[in-house]
């Protein structure tokens, strides 16, 4: 059975934050909420390394092992999602996350937070029928069910971030480090500068 | 006797209300929400091949 992972192979990921703006662009994200995130390592020194950071869709997901009501469920494919008519915003699965996935929007002054908002692997939430008005505006769009995979990697430039069958990503990234061998060849300084730094 | 028919109608009457206010458990750790449409649909091997052609196409290395 396919298992739906991400992954962002660093060495080709330019911080171009493409990935974060057709997220916020394909779903309406609201203002303060950020589904997925470019981190950067070592920001301007030699050895720089950026990778895109969003729901990981753990196997053993932590966020739903500590959920008071019992909100995510798991798709066949491994897709992590949740009901945000059952979330009560009590911020454990935040707490539970490492990735810092789940996302509240402030609802009210005092920090008061709102519904869990997540990464949804572009595959919506249980809100009536795929795709309808209700569905996009609590969850987003649902590219899954057209067909179609996460935008954040559709859309990236470097092909840095890639989404899709597990195995078949790591079908990708296995030939990729063979063939740079045991350096990055091809956006590292290396190929920049001319230099091993 | 329509004093004991009484009493048998009243406690028939709180035994029904008694079993309407039963405590609901519920099993820790399993999915409490709404059905999602799309678990049935990605169970499909159609929408698999699918998905796999559109990552083939999209996202394998030239």
């Amino acid at each position: 059975m396919a298992r739906m992972k991400f992954l962002c192979d660093s060495e080709r990921c330019i911080e171009c934050n493409g990935c974060v703006t057709a997220c916020k662009n394909e779903h309406e994200v609201p203002w303060g909420v950020n589904r997925r995130r470019v981190v950067t390592l070592e920001d301007g020194v030699p050895g720089e390394r950026s990778i895109s950071v969003a729901c990981m869709h753990c196997t053993d997901a932590p966020c739903a092992a500590v959920c008071p009501v019992d909100c995510f469920y798991t798709t066949d494919d491994g897709i992590v999602l949740h009901d945000k008519d059952l979330c009560i915003g009590c911020g454990y699965c935040f707490y539970a996350c490492p990735f810092g996935a789940p996302q509240y929007p402030q609802k009210e002054a005092f920090g008061v937070r709102g519904k869990m908002d997540k990464c949804t692997f572009c595959a919506g939430g249980p809100e009536g029928k795929d795709n309808s008005d209700e569905e996009r505006q609590k969850y987003g769009r649902n590219r899954i069910a057209e067909g179609k995979l996460p935008l954040c990697a559709e859309m990236c430039a470097t092909k840095a971030l890639l989404a899709g069958d597990g195995d078949m990503v790591a079908d990708i990234y296995r030939e990729r480090v063979t063939k740079r061998s045991s350096r990055p060849q091809s956006w590292g300084w290396l190929t920049a500068y001319q230099e091993d730094v | 006797m329509t004093r004991v028919m009484w009493r048998a109608a009243a406690l028939t009457v709180l035994a029904a209300l008694v079993a309407g206010c039963g405590v609901t458990v519920y099993e820790p750790g399993v999915y409490k929400g709404n059905d999602d449409p799309l678990l049935s649909m990605h169970a499909k091997s159609e929408h698999k091949a699918l998905l796999q052609e559109r990552f083939t196409k999209g996202q394998a290395d030239r």
